[in-house]
């Protein structure tokens, strides 16, 4: 009896510890370490601007080789980086490689931060469902904000490869199955988004808003709405956008060119749409820079000791230079370029260059020297930070600019070219707007501007900029501008090939533009 | 009626003590082995009863009360037992012969133990004398070239562990760790073990053999078991120890000042030529060569040293009648190659003990504490020991503006870097504590005797790992400077398993041999990170000063953070093995996992099946004189890898932060692709052989195997969102052919040898896998690798060169240059001419084709062991073949063309029509044409190497002024000698077939002693 009983209690003991494990199922449902976005409180609506913070993150935080790529093939500037990224300057030159990395990155970068922005906007519908009247407001102009930083991206996307998607979701199957759209219909898209937005966005300059300062109002969306039909050559609908923002008079020019590009010309009137950097002042920390060391000279001795140069990527061209001195252009081209020795002796070899104004050295205003390096001439001298505007302690090149997208000179420019194409104009005439922009640069008034001199104040006045007079010589076909310093541009070379990578992964994208 | 039965049962006991009493005796006598030694714990039992003793100490044993004409049956462990009659003595000496058929041979397997010759599955069982003979921190090294299917890829990095592959590999992740099942519990790497302490290893190499631990069990499993003591056995302290040198072997050679010179001048840079002059104006004019600066760095040379290797193990075993131990600590102290602080070292206490608490309740606690500390290399040195150009010196006093210490920077040259890797040596400091805790207690009884046992057993593993990376402050003027900063982080893993097993095993008419097994398991793993990073550290020149409490407070702004992690695991499995006669074997398992890592399924089942036919065993084969033992076998199963990153299920919030207005403003972003995965499941089919013959001394294994990684989680390129998600969405095929022969030779008690050579080939394919564009990329743009149906995982992608371009002629009568030409690329004489595979007429990049794996189709390894008296000499060697290495070293040219290359691409680069036909001319080199990834920068990287050679000298039995003193082994151990090979590196062991900065293995030469007491 006694062992049976003991045979029972060791066979209770053994199931016992045998099925023991089966009261621990419950915890093999949740994850630890991960919040859901099912799980977010969207009834706590004060905290549905930290979707819209989420945005301005998401477009602020560029590749350094989508401004690259955007703007290189322009007459204005050179691929430098002698010997690195050899297919980059070969794209310069309008060689194209369909594998070469930098597409790719700039396609994904910009469709990847599309349906990062459209999952803002759902995560903002989501806090909208709970909101009251005033919220609902509120999360309708943080949806525009959204879309007016998606309709740049589009425009860019359209500018360097024609056809391509329109993505408004962020599980975007069916609008990629639906194919590509033709470049004129992005660019109408755009225009149409803009005219959707433009009510719902605060009527004021960005840097005028309080709760997101250097945020998108409604003249940022008017200004991209000007873009899109300039692309369009939709001459009249330029204009009236761009009189929309001069008629609102809120704007002005930066009165000092030179420091528009540097830390006091952050966020100012003029701006329209602004990335923005900062080390915040302190010299440990946290950072949100942009990565602008390939903008800068390769070697060069700062006047703040210890301030890191840059990688020689970006130089400005002979053909500016030249165009620009024979302008008399002075404080813009001071701005524009960063000259090395090499550089200004090379310009010299030219005998109608032997003799050059003062500002033309190798010492910047504030002190910074630019030495000789292999891979460039010269560098971008917007893109530079005099080395005694960086915060102690921090010695990243450029850390801490802002990067100004759109800017009121530009929507001069842009409305000046509109009138002289024929558009009527319900704002100021041509001549003021381009005699506003030449009045700031210390240059003489002109009158009577035809089409041609305003593209070549748009030379001077937004050389280096996002690709503008590329986007612009495409516009017009005018190729010849483009076929300088030995290269030849025909039609074919308008638009980049759609990275392989991106072709064998959508079939719709089928019909290589190659 | 009760008081009859109590009469009746008393003289039955008196009558039966009469019986009893009648021809008793008392036998004593000693057991020996074939060597005169004593045998304690042998086994001495009256045949046909349950009486029996074992040997004591000394071998001795005594049995009361024997019948005179009874039977003893003496039985030992790896012996043959011996039955002899009583006869009436009173004396009986054994001597037991060693079982040499080892048909009883046990090996372990998952949850307990099988004869050797039931197996069905294939397992490779290393024990602990091969694995002593490896002098290593990480005790699974020794592997390396003695078991078929295993590859072992060096570390060179002292303290750091092998990368270690089972036939092949088997997922797409990178988590391909290893199952290493100590003692019970669960661990992917083993560094914290002394190998003195492993009685054996083994390897589980089928699926059959492994798919019993289902859960982890995909990337092959490795069953360790610590020593363990001995019942009634003196305490043997035993030391064992040695001490060596590491040296670097095949030091790449670089390009001299002269060399380099001549190459920058023949690249058509002005600027090369410019930074050369520069170099002469600041250092001066070599008195041999007057065009070449005076300056000559060989900066491997500079940066390499000697490393001084030394491992010491004391250890105590030994047992009473209930209770068996095993005591022991070991030093272990590595110094690396790289000048810097670069070292490890370790210190462990382990502690084994088992009790019979009762007659049939035995419990035991294991446990292994290990203390260790890493200071990790900083493997840029390594890197930048390769382009550094030789023109530069590794300290410049024109260099006023460097503190604290005036190293040269070669931006006074003119150069892009600074590109002197002295400062990463000395300005980093990287510590890692290492400690770990592996416990583990069960309870094991016998429910009913010698058929039920059950055992409870709990393990824990609690690891605590401290990193801290010092960032000292310094100057290399020239703008590159740096603050001083601090990263501490603290990782603390508290992994907990419990296991509950029951065990059956019977025998029923004689024949009918079955062991069932079945259990329940029990995982919690818990892993938590904290990691904070503060600059500008006060009183940074004193390392007590080297904590976050003396960063500026402001730094830590976003730069703390914290992970957690939490999975559970939750199984059930069994095991069922039959035999017939010993000839007809059946074996099963099946095992039930679930994990919360998967948010699909979380259960996965695990089935596998093996037969086997012992064809010696049937009557037919008695004839057959040869062969002492033949076994035909198969085997399938299935495995899951849960080793994998959890899976999120739903789409996640996290935090962001951007400058709005100068001030930091934070906001949130959300995923809108999310991973759902469930198991990754590997198929395996495994047929073999096992032959032993001519009186055991042949013995062959050979396996063929299919193993297949069904639902491998792989990569998917989401388009235009721009995301990589992880689905379970791939196939993966490794297959191969494993053989190891054996020979063996005992000629006399003076003299034997052993002869034993292995190989394995892998075929590693993949067959599946969901993309549109057919083909998961990795590896950078530049060298792209690239994962495509029919092709080896993360094989190197890009074009076929036929040759170099010798003169113009040549090119002008190639459409496919011309092509290239009107395309507007410049192509010159002493450029690559590429295949164009597609047959277009131009290169493009659908002329890319596969160059080839990182992973060997072919390794080998042998071994030679030689005993003569008191003299023991080994050796082993490994090679294999098949493999490609992408040299990224050269290909930093593409981004920095201006800096050094080895001095092979130096003296054999096309400089003139003929001089090559594989290597560009140094302006091609920098022109994006020959840029591309091509077999021009794709190596093989077969190699032969002798892996270790070791002579062994025993002193036995000598005195000392007339007092017997100790047996004492003396060893002296080459570990890799010599290795042969091709590639243009230091070190064709690459474990993902990248060479940018991998450290180079050293050869290790030691001197050890064993001694025994």
């Amino acid at each position: 009896m006694k062992n049976r009983k003991n045979s029972v209690i060791k066979l209770a003991f053994v199931l016992a510890m045998l099925l023991f494990t089966h009261s621990c199922s419950d915890k093999f449902d949740d994850i630890e370490g991960q919040l859901n976005a099912d799980d977010l409180d969207y009834s706590a609506t004060e905290d549905m601007v930290q979707a819209l913070v989420g945005a301005y993150n998401i477009i602020a935080t560029r590749g350094w080789e989508e401004p690259l790529l955007l703007s290189v093939r322009g007459d204005d500037v050179n691929a430098g980086g002698l010997g690195d990224q050899q297919p980059f300057a070969d794209t310069d030159n309008f060689v194209y490689d369909q594998g070469y990395w930098m597409y790719n990155s700039l396609w994904n970068l910009h469709y990847g931060d599309i349906v990062g922005l459209n999952t803002e906007i759902s995560l903002i519908e989501n806090f909208k469902d709970f909101a009251n009247e005033e919220e609902k407001a509120k999360a309708d102009q943080y949806i525009a904000e959204i879309k007016v930083m998606r309709a740049w991206l589009h425009l860019n996307l359209a500018r360097v490869w024609g056809d391509v998607f329109i993505i408004q979701t962020n599980q975007p199957d069916a609008e990629i199955a639906g194919g590509t759209v033709a470049k004129n219909d992005v660019m109408q898209f755009v225009s149409d988004q803009m005219d959707e937005v433009i009510p719902l966005l605060p009527n004021m300059r960005p840097n005028e808003r309080t709760d997101i300062p250097g945020g998108v109002t409604r003249y940022t969306a008017y200004a991209l709405k000007a873009l899109a039909n300039l692309e369009m050559e939709e001459y009249q609908a330029v204009a009236d956008a761009a009189a929309a923002i001069i008629n609102s008079n809120k704007f002005t020019l930066y009165p000092d060119y030179y420091n528009l590009f540097k830390k006091p010309g952050e966020l100012s009137d003029e701006s329209l749409m602004e990335l923005q950097f900062s080390d915040y002042g302190s010299s440990t920390g946290d950072t949100f820079y942009h990565l602008y060391a390939p903008f800068g000279p390769q070697g060069w001795t700062p006047a703040r000791e210890n301030a890191s140069d840059g990688w020689g990527f970006y130089e400005p061209s002979m053909k500016f230079i030249k165009f620009m001195l024979d302008r008399g252009e002075t404080e813009r081209l001071e701005t524009s370029v960063l000259w090395t020795d090499r550089g200004i002796a090379e310009l010299q070899t030219d005998p109608n260059y032997a003799t050059l104004p003062g500002f033309v050295s190798n010492t910047t205003r504030d002190g910074d020297v630019i030495n000789d390096y292999a891979r460039a001439l010269f560098a971008s001298g917007k893109h530079y930070l005099p080395s005694v505007q960086l915060t102690d302690g921090r010695n990243n090149y450029g850390g801490g600019k802002n990067m100004i997208v759109i800017r009121y000179a530009e929507v001069l420019l842009m409305y000046a070219e509109a009138l002289t194409r024929g558009a009527t104009g319900s704002g100021m005439t041509a001549d003021q707007a381009v005699n506003l922009i030449r009045s700031r640069a210390g240059m003489p008034s002109v009158s009577g501007v035809s089409a041609d001199d305003v593209m070549d104040e748009k030379f001077a006045e937004l050389g280096m900029e996002w690709g503008i007079r590329y986007y612009d010589m495409v516009r017009l076909n005018n190729y010849g501008e483009l076929s300088y310093d030995g290269r030849t541009f025909d039609a074919s070379d308008e638009l980049l090939p759609y990275p392989q990578a991106q072709l064998d992964a959508l079939p719709t994208l089928g019909g290589s533009s190659d | 009626m009760k008081i009859k039965s109590k009469l009746l049962l008393i003289s039955f006991l008196l009558f039966q003590a009469i019986l009893f009493a009648q021809n008793n005796t008392t036998i004593s006598g000693t057991v020996l082995d074939s060597q005169g030694q004593p045998l304690p714990g042998a086994n001495v039992v009256l045949k046909g009863t349950t009486t029996g003793t074992q040997t004591d100490f000394d071998g001795n044993y005594s049995l009361d009360n024997v019948p005179g004409n009874g039977i003893l049956v003496f039985s030992y462990i790896g012996y043959l037992t011996q039955e002899l009659p009583i006869n009436n003595r009173t004396s009986l000496d054994v001597t037991l012969q060693e079982d040499t058929q080892a048909l009883d041979e046990v090996v372990v397997v998952g949850y307990g133990t099988q004869k050797k010759a039931d197996l069905t599955g294939s397992i490779v069982t290393v024990n602990s004398e091969q694995i002593e003979k490896t002098p290593a921190a990480n005790p699974v090294q020794s592997l390396q070239g003695r078991v078929a299917g295993v590859q072992i890829v060096s570390p060179g990095s002292p303290g750091a562990s092998p990368t270690v592959r089972v036939r092949g590999l088997g997922t797409y992740s990178d988590a391909t760790n290893l199952l290493y099942v100590v003692d019970g519990m669960f661990y992917s790497n083993i560094d914290f073990l002394n190998p003195n302490d492993i009685k054996s290893m083994n390897v589980l190499k089928d699926a059959s053999s492994s798919a019993i631990y289902g859960v982890r069990a995909a990337n092959g499993v490795i069953i360790i078991e610590t020593k363990s003591g001995a019942k009634n056995r003196k305490p043997q302290i035993e030391y064992n120890g040695y001490t060596g040198v590491q040296r670097a072997q095949n030091v790449l050679k670089m390009a001299n000042a002269e060399q380099f010179v001549t190459m920058a001048v023949e690249s058509g840079s002005t600027a090369d030529v410019q930074f050369v002059l520069n170099a002469m104006q600041r250092y001066g004019r070599s008195r041999i060569n007057p065009n070449v600066p005076d300056v000559n760095t060989d900066w491997y040379d500079e940066i390499i040293r000697d490393g001084i290797i030394q491992n010491h193990s004391l250890s105590v075993t030994g047992g009473t009648d209930n209770v068996s131990y095993s005591l022991g600590t070991n030093y272990f102290s590595q110094e690396g190659l790289l000048d810097m602080k670069n070292e490890y070292e370790r210190f462990n206490v382990r502690s084994k003990i088992d009790v019979d608490v009762l007659d049939n309740v035995k419990v035991g606690v294991n446990t292994v504490f290990s203390n260790a500390t890493q200071y990790t290399p900083e493997n840029s040195a390594w890197f930048k020991a390769y382009f550094a150009v030789p023109i530069l010196p590794v300290f410049d006093e024109l260099n006023t503006d460097a503190t604290p210490i005036q190293y040269a920077n070669a931006q006074a040259l003119g150069y892009r870097g600074t590109q002197n890797p002295f400062p990463d040596m000395e300005y980093n400091n990287n510590r890692l504590k290492i400690r770990k805790l592996l416990t583990n207690i069960y309870l094991q009884t016998e429910l009913i005797k010698d058929k039920l046992t059950f055992k409870t057993a709990y393990n824990l593993d609690y690891s605590a790992l401290e990193e801290r990376y010092v960032n000292l402050p310094y100057n290399m003027g020239f703008g590159d400077e740096r603050i001083s900063s601090i990263n501490r982080r603290q990782n603390n893993y508290f992994n907990q398993i419990w296991d509950n097993i029951l065990t059956y095993n019977d025998t029923f008419d004689q024949d009918h041999n079955v062991t069932v097994m079945a259990g329940a398991s029990y995982r919690d793993e818990a892993a938590n990170q904290f990691q904070a990073t503060g600059s500008d550290i006060v009183g940074i020149d004193y390392e007590t000063s080297w904590y976050l409490d003396f960063a500026d407070p402001l730094s830590f702004n976003n730069n703390v953070g914290e992970n957690n992690r939490r999975i559970y695991g939750q199984s059930y499995f069994g095991r069922l093995s039959y035999n017939f006669k010993d000839r007809y074997l059946l074996y099963g398992t099946f095992r039930a996992d679930r994990s919360s890592k998967f948010t699909q399924d979380q259960w996965g089942y695990f089935p596998s099946v093996g037969a086997g036919w012992v064809i010696s065993q049937e009557p037919f084969m008695k004839n057959v004189g040869f062969f002492d033992f033949l076994k035909l076998r198969a085997a399938w199963g299935r495995l899951g890898n849960d080793n994998v990153p959890a899976s999120a299920g739903a789409n996640t919030i996290s935090n962001t932060t951007v400058d709005l207005g100068d001030t930091p403003v934070t906001g949130i972003t959300a995923t809108s692709t999310f991973t759902d995965l469930t198991w990754e499941v590997v198929e395996e089919l495994d047929f073999g052989i096992n032959i032993r013959a001519f009186d055991n001394r042949l013995s062959l294994e050979a396996d063929y195997y299919i193993r297949d990684t069904e639902n491998a989680i792989m990569p998917v390129y989401i388009p235009i969102a721009n995301v990589t998600v992880s689905r379970n969405s791939g196939v993966i095929r490794n297959s191969g052919v494993e053989l190891a022969l054996n020979w063996n030779n005992d000629i006399s008690d003076d003299f034997s040898y052993t002869v034993g050579a292995n190989f394995t080939t892998v075929k590693n394919e993949t067959l599946e896998l969901e993309d549109t564009r057919g083909y998961i990329d990795s590896g950078s743009a530049e060298f792209r690798q690239r994962t495509i149906v029919g092709e080896p995982l993360y094989a190197f992608y890009g074009y076929e060169t036929t040759g170099v371009y010798q003169n113009q002629a040549q090119i002008d009568a190639d459409p496919v240059a011309q092509s290239a030409i009107a395309n507007g690329q410049d192509i010159e004489p002493g450029y690559l001419i590429y295949r164009d595979a597609n047959g277009d007429g131009a290169i493009t990049d659908e002329d890319r084709t596969v160059l080839g794996s990182f992973l060997p189709k072919f390794t080998y390894g042998g071994n030679i062991g030689i005993n003569y008296k008191d003299f023991g000499f080994s050796m082993n060697f490994y090679g294999q073949s098949g493999n490609k290495i992408l040299n990224r070293k050269r290909g930093e040219i593409i981004f920095t063309n201006d800096t050094n290359i080895d001095a092979d691409l130096a003296k054999n680069r096309w400089h003139g029509e003929g001089t090559s036909n594989s290597y560009p001319s140094s302006a091609g080199l920098r022109d994006s044409w020959n840029q591309k990834l091509s077999n021009f920068w794709v190596e093989d990287g077969d190699f032969f190497r002798i892996q270790n050679i070791q002579l062994a000298y025993t002193l036995r039995g000598a005195k000392l002024k007339g007092v017997n003193i100790p047996d004492f082994k003396f060893t002296l151990t080459a570990e890799r000698p010599l290795t042969l090979f091709s590639y243009n590196g230091f070190n064709p062991e690459v474990s993902d077939g990248v060479d940018r900065q991998t450290y180079p293995v050293p050869a290790i030469y030691t001197i050890g002693v064993n001694v025994k007491l």
